[in-house]
């Protein structure tokens, strides 16, 4: 009996060991996250979703208002509670903590080592969000560890980019300005008038969806273009390489050249005639297949070039056109126009949690697995621990992941959140590289092809930037804190139909049969906008961004 | 005495209970038609997410004097007026066809081919829009099913922008809209025919009418009813065309004539920053309209019948 009560006061004493370690390990967390810059709505899957559950026991609930909608903004706001983590834009950020619904973070903050280490940039945020000093609501995203004038890309964001193998088939002829450019796009489209699929390829092929974004009004298309001869589109006005303000409709502007530009290309017969009517995702296959003779983002070579491409000659690389002056915005030092924070409702333990987990997510490991992936999947590490690129089509190709770390598709497991705290420009003190694989010696040496050597050699120049430097061509803008004025209702009704009206008349512009038709058709899109207020809104622009122009102004001069 | 004082009390209960019997529909009539209205007082607000409502808000009639007050919005409101009147319009005059495509249906005798033409005429019903314009953009696209044929017959050298011009949009927009929904309308008809008494059918025919004249005598007669109830359904919803057909079909080059009130009011509310207060005080426009129009058909009814219906 005695044996009994013993082995019964044991088991009872290793079952209450076990519960007490079950305890400990922390409970399974739903953390909700309204992000801004989602394009995935729902709970986190795959790959990154057991990363997070490994180290912290939490699921990730992204909560995308460019999937379901911006309504969600709404009506989250009047529940009061946007969400555990918000992820927003900087202008929506003042209004968040004016209404109450992101929460005072200044205790925690400064305890979490791996965001503090960008507290300069931090700092001054807040600083300007409250006029405190010590105060802490928002992190910035994004951020660089270089500084506000540096240029570590070797590319800009956007810049004329021509197969290799074309433009040398015709003879690599010197471009002298847009009519030279329109003259080498057309020998190449005779020379490739398909792609190997037998697909028909053209120069230009357009799309609609972006248009209006990131706070410039406009086709995405034309506005983008607009910075290779130095003018920034800012909402309704363009800022000049000599830092006026002008309306974005003048005739003198960037924004006219280039849509009369294209219209030229579209009387050549060089625009793909399914412009206007496909969506990005069509573009997005013509990019991969080849259709497509003209790239100008630098992300989009992403969808052509590959180290095989670069070594047979067939990639995209930057092609001077003497008469342009690239604008380019330095590295993000004081971060991108988005925003973290924390809801008010959030207390107590789940506040713990969550500032666990962003600590982490700004940390050499968290960022790795952000801006590099996987270990074995992505990259290997080299006998001096500097990281190999492997697999460089993980990401294209939805590679299958190691079980090990929970098996799916690579880009179906893919950080969901799609906002980062630290910039892949930033230095891994893993490895002493940048976390971007184009920056890792190895990728270097990989992609050092016999193409750019030519090309080296052609223009020599390093590379595009280096090209640009060299020549005078390049006009880099500071990054600089800067928080736009949101709009009122007033301003907000002016810019959705100055903006309509802009973008619809713009698309016609383009497809417009002949010189006459253009002109006649501009000046009554002059007159439509005017008569929506164009001329009001372009006031209220300029009166906003003249801060920030100040800003670039003095960052510039120290 | 006591017996009609029973009696009195039984017809009381008796009129709480019937009551009782419409107090779901008025629920549901409260909850879905009268609710949504108090949405209204955005309108009389200067409201901008994520700031609630309150009394510093309220601005009376700003957003109304705004939308007159500017005649190009004026214009704007008339386009897209006229644009909802046309789309709905042409609607409503082809209302009948569904009708006579299930008459058609209905003299086919041969069972399995007729199953097969109703398949496959009330399956698009079940595709969303969104799928529709991808159909759309695979067959009628630059570089689409028809215009490859044609340019491989040689018949033309460039390829015609079907989607990209504004050329008989309206009409296109009929086409759709009966390719998508022709099928799922026939239905109603169908049922109606197969109500229709089988000996008057007979007798006709042992009178030797022919198939035409019995469906001018007693198919189309016979199922009248049911059209006009249709009818009365479609004005009922003139101006709420839906704006989900409109919105993947719109493009830079055909939005001038495809852009509907529905969608006029969505595209100012979520485009960019957006504006709730206008865009609520031009749906409300809608409803102006509405009673306008009721009030138009109720008086066309005096005139015709002698009784109006309110």
């Amino acid at each position: 009996m005695k044996r009994f009560l013993s082995l019964l006061l044991t088991l009872a004493m290793l079952l209450s060991l076990v519960s007490v370690s079950a305890v400990a390990e922390e409970a399974p967390l739903v953390i909700d996250i309204y992000d801004a810059a989602a394009n995935y709505h729902g709970i986190q899957t795959g790959w990154f979703a057991k990363v997070v559950k490994d180290r912290f026991n939490l699921e990730l609930n992204i909560i995308a208002p460019q999937v379901a909608g911006n309504e969600l903004y709404a009506t989250r706001a009047e529940e009061g509670n946007l969400g555990d983590i918000v992820i927003v834009d900087k202008k929506d950020f003042s209004d968040l903590l004016a209404a109450g619904l992101v929460r005072d973070i200044s205790d925690k903050l400064p305890e979490c080592e791996n965001i503090m280490q960008f507290k300069t940039q931090i700092d001054v945020y807040n600083k300007g969000l409250t006029g405190e000093d010590g105060k802490y609501y928002g992190i910035p995203s994004e951020m660089t560890d270089t500084s506000p004038t540096t240029l570590t890309d070797d590319v800009i964001y956007s810049s004329p980019m021509l197969r290799w193998d074309l433009y040398t088939q015709i003879g690599q002829p010197e471009i002298k300005d847009l009519d030279g450019l329109l003259d080498v796009l057309a020998q190449i489209h005779e020379i490739h008038p398909a792609n190997d699929a037998g697909d028909p390829a053209y120069p230009f092929t357009l799309w609609a969806d972006w248009d209006g974004n990131d706070n410039m009004i406009g086709i995405a298309n034309v506005v983008q273009l607009t910075t290779w001869y130095g003018e920034k589109i800012k909402q309704s006005a363009i800022l000049k390489p000599d830092n006026t303000f002008s309306p974005i409709y003048d005739r003198e502007n960037a924004y006219y050249k280039i849509t009369k530009w294209l219209n030229k290309a579209y009387q050549m017969g060089l625009v793909d005639p399914e412009s206007g009517e496909q969506d990005w995702n069509s573009v997005m296959n013509k990019l991969q297949t080849g259709r497509a003779d003209l790239m100008w983002y630098s992300w989009e070579v992403g969808f052509w070039n590959s180290v095989d491409r670069l070594s047979d000659g067939t990639a995209f690389i930057f092609i001077p056109v003497a008469d342009q002056l690239y604008y380019a915005d330095a590295d993000r030092y004081y971060g991108s126009d988005r925003m973290f924070g924390i809801g008010s409702k959030v207390e107590g333990e789940k506040y713990d949690r969550i500032m666990a987990f962003l600590d982490w997510y700004a940390s050499p490991e968290g960022v790795t697995f952000q801006h590099a992936g996987i270990e074995g999947l992505n990259y290997t590490v080299g006998e001096d621990g500097k990281f190999v690129p492997f697999h460089d089509d993980a990401l294209m190709a939805n590679l299958p992941v190691p079980e090990e770390y929970g098996g799916g598709g690579y880009n179906d497991g893919n950080n969901a959140i799609n906002q980062w705290i630290a910039s892949s420009i930033c230095v891994n003190p893993l490895t002493g590289e940048r976390y971007a694989q184009k920056f890792w010696q190895s990728y270097k040496d990989m992609t050092m092809t016999q193409m750019k050597r030519e090309w080296q050699e052609r223009f020599g120049a390093e590379d595009a930037v280096d090209y640009m430097k060299k020549n005078g061509q390049l006009l880099a803008s500071p990054s600089v804190d800067f928080t736009p004025t949101p709009d009122s209702n007033d301003i907000a009704a002016m810019r959705v139909d100055v903006n309509k009206t802009l973008c619809t008349y713009t698309w016609q512009l383009i497809f417009c049969e002949t010189d006459d038709d253009f002109e006649a058709l501009w000046d009554k899109m002059v007159e439509k906008m005017d008569g929506f207020g164009y001329k009001e809104l372009y006031e209220n622009d300029v009166a906003v961004y003249q801060a920030e122009v100040d800003a670039k102004i003095a960052a510039a001069g120290n | 005495m006591r017996n009609k004082e029973r009696r009195i009390n039984y017809k009381k209960r008796r009129s709480y209970i019937e009551f009782l019997y419409i107090l779901p529909f008025l629920i549901l009539v409260g909850a879905f038609s009268y609710f949504p209205l108090y949405g209204w007082i955005y309108a009389f607000h200067d409201y901008r997410p994520p700031f609630p409502i309150t009394n510093e808000t309220f601005v009376g009639l700003k957003w109304f004097q705004h939308i007159v007050s500017n005649p190009v919005r004026v214009n704007d409101i008339l386009r897209v007026i006229r644009n909802t009147f046309a789309m709905s319009g042409i609607s409503l005059f082809f209302s009948w066809f569904p009708m006579v495509f299930a008459v058609f249906l209905n003299e086919i005798h041969c069972r399995p081919y007729r199953k097969f033409v109703q398949t496959v005429t009330t399956l698009p019903n079940f595709i969303s829009w969104v799928l529709v314009f991808s159909i759309a953009f695979n067959v009628f696209g630059s570089f689409g099913a028809v215009n490859s044929v044609l340019q491989d017959l040689g018949v033309i050298s460039k390829p015609i922008s079907f989607l990209k011009s504004s050329e008989h949009i309206w009409f296109k927009m009929w086409l759709w809209l009966t390719w998508k929904n022709a099928g799922w309308a026939a239905i109603m008809y169908l049922a109606a025919i197969s109500g229709i008494d089988e000996q008057m059918i007979e007798a006709a025919k042992v009178d030797g009418a022919t198939r035409m004249q019995i469906i001018g005598h007693i198919t189309i007669p016979s199922i009248l009813p049911t059209y006009f109830v249709i009818v009365m359904l479609n004005i009922a919803s003139f101006l709420s065309n839906g704006m989900e057909q409109y919105y993947v079909f719109q493009n830079a080059f055909n939005q001038d004539y495809i852009e509907v009130l529905d969608l006029y009011v969505y595209n100012i509310a979520t485009s960019g920053t957006g504006n709730y207060p206008l865009s609520t005080a031009i749906s409300m426009l809608k409803s102006v309209v509405s009673v306008v129009l009721l009030a138009g058909a109720n008086g066309f009814s005096k005139l015709v019948r002698g009784e109006g219906f309110i």
